[in-house]
Formats: C-alpha cells, structure tokens, sequence
C-alpha cells in the first residue's frame, strides 16, 4: 500500500509536469486567438512520429548508434517542423474563419482527421517505435524511475518556467497577454494579430509536441495513432483549470496527471478507465466552478 | 403603498462600490427622472432592480413583494421592463420576430386577449411605435432611431407595469427626440409608471414630475425638477465646484 | 387574414427560391428519392443510401440545437449511441418488439438530455462545447467495460432488424429475394421517417419556439429581459434534438447495426459526435435542410472515394476542409442564397418594367 502511494506521489508529478506542457499550449491558442484547437492530439502524435523520422535520417539506431546528440538533435528539430505545421494550419485554415468560432472548430476536426489520414498513409499499419531520451533507471527510496521519465521532468518544468518568463516579461509576451484579454483593442494598439496568432499557434503546436515526443516512449506504441486520448487530456486539464490560464493549466495538470496515475496504480488492468476518470473529474468540476478554477472570463453580461 | 421600494441597496464590484446604500420609491403613475453624471451607478441600480446583477445588501420589494436577487426573466414576468442604453436587438431576427419573443412570455401571453395571436400583439406594438412598415426588416439592418423604438416595442409588449428607461433619448436626432417626448408623455396618460435614466437634462425635466440624483453610487438628491436644477450639489456634481 | 399574415411573417424567415417555395422542392427531392429503387439498384447501393438518411437525420436533429439555440454540442453521439444501445438491448435480450423499443429509447434520450442539460447548460460557450464532448466517451468506456454479449469491444451482436428474412420467405420469395427485399423495406422505412422528422423539425425550428431559440442565440441577457426562461428553452431544445438524434439510433441499430453490432466506438465515438458537426456546417447551418444536404453529399461522395482505397480519406476530407473555408456559411445555404437574390434581382426589374 505504501509502495504504491509513494509510487503515486512520483509518477502522478512526472505525469503532471508533461500534461502541463501539453495542456499550456492548447490553454495558450485559446487564451490568445479563441480557438479550441480540436487538432491539439494530432500535433502530438505528429510530434512522435517526426521525432522517430527525424532520428532514421540522421542515421540513429537504437541498437547500433545510440548516440544521445543525434536524440537532442531531433528533439529540437521535430518540435519546431511541428511548429511550422501549426503556423501554416493556421495561416491556410483557421485565419480566414477567425470570426467564426463554430467553423474553426470544425476546420481543427479536420485538420486532426486530415492528419490522422496522413500518418495512416505514410506508416501504414507499421509500428513505429519511438525511443526515449534516456537509458536505464535508479530506484531511490524503493520507486523505480527512468532517467527519461527524470528528464522529462526537469524539461517540462523548465520549459513551462521559460514560457511564463517569456510570457510575463517578453514584447511579444505583453502581446499575448493583451490580445488575450481583448482581441480588438490588441488590433487598434498596432498588434498585427494575424502574425501573433500565428506564433501562437506554432509554440502550441511545439508544446504539444514536445509532449508526444515525452509521453510515447514509457506507454506502448499502438498509442501512436491515437490522437484521441491526448486530446480528451488536454480538453479535461484545461477545463479544470480554468480555459486561458496558465495557472489553471498547471494545477489542472497535475490533478489529472495524479488521477490517471491513480487508476492505472490502483485499478490494474482496467487502464482503458483513466481517459474516463480524467473526464468525469472535468464533468464534477464544471457543475460545481462552471469556469473552472482559475477561469477566463468567457462572457460579459 | 408605492409601486416600487429600493431599501438600501450596495453593490460592490471588487474595491469599487458602484451602489452605495440607495433608497428610493416609486408611486403608481409616477414619472422619475434618475440623473447623475457618467458612472455614477444609474444603470447598475437598473441592472440591480431588474435581476440582472445581485446586489451585496439591500432590497428591492415591487408591489410589496420582495424581488430581491430573482432571475431577470421572472422579474419581466411580475410586471417590470427595461431598456437598455445600449441597444440589444436580436439582429438575425426581423423587426417583428424581435417583438414576437417578448410576446410569447409567460405574462404577455397571459395578458393576451382572447382571440388575439401573439404574431397580431407584436404587430400592434410595432404600430404603436411606429415601426409596422419595418416589420420584415432584419433588425441588423435597422438605423438606431429605429431600434430604440423596437425596444420600446419589445419592452411594451410584456405588458409592464413599471417601465425602466435607460437612457431612451441617446443618439435621437431633434424629431425622433420629439416624437419619443410625446410618446412618453402619452404612455404616462395610459397609466404606465416610469423611472427614467437620461442625460439629456433637458427632453427629461420636461416630462418627469420628481428627479433622483446619484453621485459614486450614492443618492445625493431627491425632488421636483425645479427644486434639483437649483440644489447647490447638484450643481457642483455637473460643473465642478467652482461654478456656485 | 391571420392566415396569410402568419404565412408571411415567417416567410420572411424562411426562404424562397425562385417562385417555387422551398418546400415543393424539398418535397420533389424527397420523391425523386422513393423512386430511385425503381432503377433496381443493388443492396449495397440501397445500404449507403439508407445510411445517408440516418446521419442526415442526425445531423439535422444537431442543426436544431446547434444552429437555433446556439449551445454547440460536440456529444451528440451520445444520443445515437444511447439509442442504438437500448433499442438494441431490449429487443435482443428482452423480446421487445422493435416498434416499441425505438420510441421508448428516443423518449429515454429526450430524458437523458434534460438531466445532463440542467448541469451542463449552465456552462457557456467551448466549455459547454467541451463538457458535451465528455459524456459519450463516459459511456464508452462504461460500456467497454461490461461483459459480453452485452458488452466489451464487440457490443450487442446481430440486434433484430426490421424486417426478418423469415417476413418475405413466408410470403413466398426466395431466400435472396428476401434478402434484397430487407434492405429495400429499410429503405423505404428510413426514408419516410427521415421526411416525417425533418418536416417536424423544420416546423419547430421555424416556430415561435424557434424564434424564441434564435434570440436566445443572438443575445441572452436580452431574451431575458423579454421575460424569457432562457434555461427552459435551452433545454427544450436540447431534448427534441436528443429525441430525432435517439430516433436516428435507434434506425441505425435495426438497420445497418442489425447486419453485424452495435458497437461502442461506431455508436458512441469521437467520430460519429463529429459527423454530424461536418455534415451541417458543410451543408449550412441553421436550416434544417443544410444538414440533410450535406449528410447526402459527404456520405456518397465518401463512396465514390472508395475506389482510391489508400489516399481517399485524405483526400475526401481535405475536400471537406476546402469547402468549409471557401464556403463558410455552407453550400447548400450559399446556393439558396444565390437563388434568394436572383429573384430578387427578377422582382426588381419586373417592377421596372411595370413603371
């Protein structure tokens, strides 16, 4: 019982700090431009599928050239072609139908299934092995944890930290910021939205990314095609924290990060029950803090 | 026994007290004038008396029943409409399909005549503001003439028994203005009780018969037209302090 | 009087098109459609279309939701798949006859969609949109979860169909013969009910409800203070549409569900809360015919893709895409908006030419 509390207690945290990466970039591209980015889960999946692509061109071998440059390399290469990917769905798709909320949505459906399509067509059926970032493990305190799940640690929290500093000091941060909080002021201040939304898009897609390229490794790869279940993640993390807060992401992330751990501990064998969990905890919070815990204002009367 | 009665009423928003411990009342058949300068709270009291916001402390009793905090629809329903100072109109629906919502609620349709359709009432209200040759007009393509008289129009097809105007005469042009003077003036001879938010000092003193005066959400005022135009705060209140 | 002014008012909110009203095309549609079986299509044939006449169904019981009240549901696979599952269920393990557990499901949906509206209308805006999204993935995976038959992966196996094999061999067809006559029957059977409900649902969404809904759409507060119960609006609309949603489930298990299962992920997906989305907004949302333009054409142009296996969803839905951003209102209403102002062109010269 203590084993597995404590179990719980390290990979709730090293679950919750990668949600939180993946969760701040779908909060971030609502907070700024207003769109509820269906296509969040594929740019993840896309982002483990161009990090495994990456490293075959660069000559990577799992077995016989390890190399750990050639793992740094594509995991900053793969992050940014996702990002670019998300700046032209963007600028193509969602730009021209910025207006209308109700149609972004769909062209985000689109783009996920268009995507999924695309994946499907060029791997087929193939698994496609995504290696992680680290090798072996150590065991302190009697739980067991991989230097990749470490390092996924510690990346995500700083990333997380670079953002919010990039957020809170940064020109483009102010930027962000203002057009979060009114769209058209933001324009009238001389903020060329269209470029600004566009960046947005592409640090959320990289975000998303950087998660895929994170999470996939530790669970098995037939979630490779799933774009689905990081997407439904994402949708239940935002909600509770609050949709536009970056705060609320965090903590929305960890709570879920904790919930899924907490079934797959507890409740072996029924893994398929953690998506489940992690909504219905959305559906709680909602009729109780419709805005969640740290909500933007969606409406004014 | 006053038609209306606001005891006390506090709003607060964050550090910044909008309300600020209001009384007042209103008697059947009265005309009141509500006047103060820009944020003084005259349109939060409206959205307090209405439902539209919950006021911090206070009550508000209408017809000696205390409506304090009910839902704005339920408030309509017991016999109180309201205009907004900024238009709202239903902008995809006709200029009559706009009226024809506020016909089909509960007390509209309970006050409706025997044989009479709710389409026929929102027809009527539009000839009795004078929009009837709009009717199939999108309300989005209206000039703002037109869409203040179609929230009179929505407002009077409730079938009220106070009428709240916010700020009726903003943005009218000199006949329009003088057409809603006599519209007022002729709903006042039906019987209507009205409290009437405006700016325009001059249309308002003309019509109403006693004038509330609020300054940062406080009451600092309360008489006839004449009485208020020579008080010496309220005087200030408008041009300063050095004007007395 | 009353008659014909009424007729105009909401004339004005409906469409003409040309000098035909709208509802004799709609009708010469609909009859053009009974008679395609004359042609002698094959089952497979008869199959798609049928299924076209469910998820226009689907789709246009979303549209009144979506496109009346404004509250956009992204779970409305919840309704189909309730339906679906419980139609299923008590016909298959319970002996109930099909004509009455269709109309039971559907009133269970209307049900469910008053319980989980009362929380979750109180939501705005994408977090309504994405609380909707929740609950049929609940369910899924509830349902995922308990043992077969009734349950797991597989779902409810073979349900009953509409009308067995047994019906025509009795009446002295062959057994092929009554097989091409099953699928002929649901044809016929679902087209009906897809003409009766449309015309039903168009009727609610050009009603004084409907108005009513509209302004709910436009703006809240102000409906409001047209002493409207916004909630009890909302909700009504939500459970209409859940009865046509549950009434497209429940066609679905007894037609194409029957030939094999009810399966979880095809009843209760992602995928098939988004069809109905696809469908109306390619079509046009709002207009109770959008949607049913736009199931027809996605569903069989989907099969006229068959043909290019590997690259045809690609490309379909890629074809999707480019239309929602060329045509953002949607193609069916873009086209009737077309004819709208033609005719208004035609009316303004005639009036010249009269001076």
């Amino acid at each position: 019982m203590i084993e597995n509390l404590t179990n719980l207690l390290v990979y709730g945290a090293i679950s919750g700090a990668v949600y939180a990466l993946l969760a701040l970039g779908f909060t971030l591209i609502y907070g700024v431009a207003d769109v509820v980015n269906m296509a969040h889960g594929a740019f993840y999946m896309l982002g483990a599928y161009a990090f495994s692509v990456f490293l075959i061109h660069l000559g990577y071998n799992s077995i016989t050239n390890p190399s750990p440059f050639l793992l740094f390399i594509a995991l900053i290469l793969a992050p940014i072609f996702v990002g670019f990917v998300g700046t032209i769905v963007y600028r193509s798709l969602i730009h021209p139908l910025i207006e209308d909320a109700l149609s972004v949505l769909v062209v985000t459906i689109g783009t996920a299934l268009i995507l999924q399509q695309i994946i499907l067509f060029i791997f087929g059926d193939k698994d496609m092995p995504v290696p992680k970032l680290l090798e072996g493990s150590i065991t302190p305190l009697g739980v067991t944890v991989t230097y990749h799940e470490l390092l996924s640690f510690v990346l995500s929290l700083s990333l997380i930290a670079v953002l919010w500093i990039f957020i809170a000091r940064s020109k483009i941060g102010g930027a962000m910021r203002a057009a979060a909080q009114d769209r058209e002021a933001a324009t009238l201040m001389g903020i060329n939205t269209e470029r600004l939304y566009m960046l947005t898009m592409a640090i959320s897609a990289l975000l998303a990314a950087i998660a895929g390229i994170l999470l996939v490794p530790p669970a098995a790869s037939p979630i490779l095609r799933e774009w689905t279940y990081p997407l439904v993640m994402s949708f239940a993390i935002v909600i509770l924290g609050g949709l536009g807060s970056i705060k609320g992401s965090l903590v929305g992330a960890f709570v879920i990060g904790y919930v899924e751990k907490f079934v797959l501990i507890f409740f072996p064998g029924m893994g398929f029950l953690k998506g489940a969990a992690a909504l219905i905890v959305m559906v709680l919070v909602l009729l109780f803090r419709p805005k969640g815990v740290f909500g933007k204002r969606v409406e004014a009367e | 026994m006053p038609l209306l009665e606001v005891e006390n009423l506090t709003k607060r928003f964050g550090g910044l007290t909008a309300v600020n411990n209001v009384s007042f009342h209103v008697d059947e058949g009265d005309i009141v004038g509500l006047i103060g300068p820009n944020g003084a709270g005259k349109t939060t009291l409206f959205n307090l008396i209405t439902g539209f916001l919950e006021p911090d402390s206070g009550t508000v009793r209408f017809k000696s029943e205390d409506i304090t905090g009910l839902g704005p629809h339920k408030i309509v329903n017991k016999g109180i409409a309201r205009t907004f100072q900024v238009v709202r109109p239903f902008r995809h629906l006709p200029a009559i399909a706009n009226v024809i919502v506020a016909c089909v609620s509960p007390r509209a349709s309970k006050k409706l005549e025997w044989l009479k359709s709710p389409e026929r009432k929102a027809l009527d209200m539009l000839e009795l503001v004078g929009l009837s040759e709009m009717m199939f007009e999108s309300a989005g393509n209206l000039a703002h003439g037109d869409l203040k008289r179609l929230e009179m129009a929505r407002a009077l097809a409730t079938e009220p028994d106070l009428l709240l105007l916010d700020e009726p005469f903003s943005g009218l042009n000199p006949i329009e203005t003088d057409y809603l003077t006599k519209s007022i003036q002729r709903l006042h001879l039906d019987g209507y009780t009205m409290v009437i938010v405006e700016h325009k000092l001059h249309e308002l003193m003309k019509l109403v018969r006693r004038v509330i005066v609020l300054h940062y959400g406080e009451k600092i005022a309360e008489g006839s037209p004449k009485e208020i135009s020579l008080n010496k705060k309220v005087i200030e209140v408008y041009m300063g302090k050095g004007a007395t | 009087m009353v008659g014909t002014f009424l007729k105009r008012v909401y004339s004005s909110f409906a469409t003409k098109v040309l000098d035909v009203p709208p509802r004799l095309l709609a009708f010469l549609f609909f009859l053009l459609l009974l008679f395609i079986p004359m042609a002698k299509p094959d089952s497979y044939t008869l199959l798609i279309l049928t299924i076209a006449y469910i998820y226009a169904l689907f789709a246009a019981s979303w549209d009144l939701l979506v496109g009346r009240s404004g509250q956009v549901s992204l779970g409305h696979a919840l309704f189909f798949g309730v339906a679906a599952y419980l139609s299923a269920f008590l016909s298959k393990f319970h002996g109930f006859p099909i004509w009455a557990t269709i109309p039971l499901s559907m009133l269970f949906c209307a049900l469910v969609a008053v319980l989980i509206g009362v929380p979750c209308l109180r939501v705005k805006g994408p977090y309504l949109t994405l609380v909707t999204l929740a609950f049929p993935l609940i369910l899924f995976v509830i349902i995922f979860s308990l043992p077969s038959p009734v349950g797991g992966e597989g779902g409810i196996a073979l349900p009953p169909r509409f009308f067995p094999r047994e019906f025509f061999m009795e009446r002295g067809f062959s057994l092929s013969e009554a097989v091409y006559l099953q699928t002929l029957a649901e044809y016929y059977l679902i087209l009906v009910s897809l003409f009766v409900s449309s015309i039903i649902l168009y009727r609610v969404a050009n009603s004084k409800t409907g108005i009513v809904l509209v302004s709910i759409l436009d703006d809240e507060s102000a409906s409001k203070a047209c002493g409207i119960n916004v909630t009890k609006y909302k909700l009504l609309a939500f459970a209409v549409s859940a009865l046509f949603a549950g009434l497209a489930g429940g066609l679905y298990a007894h037609s194409f569900g029957a030939q094999g299962a009810v399966a979880p992920e095809a009843v209760l997906g992602l995928t098939t809360s988004f069809y109905p989305v696809i469908m109306t907004i390619f079509g046009g949302i709002g207009t109770i015919y959008g949607p049913i333009v736009g199931a027809f054409t996605l569903w069989t142009l989907m099969e006229f893709f068959r043909v290019a296996a590997e690259l045809r969803a690609l490309i379909y839905i890629s074809i999707i895409i480019i239309f929602i951003v060329k045509w953002p209102t949607g193609v069916a209403k873009f086209v009737v908006e077309k004819l709208n102002d033609l005719a208004k062109e035609r009316e303004i010269d005639e009036r010249k030419k009269k001076k």
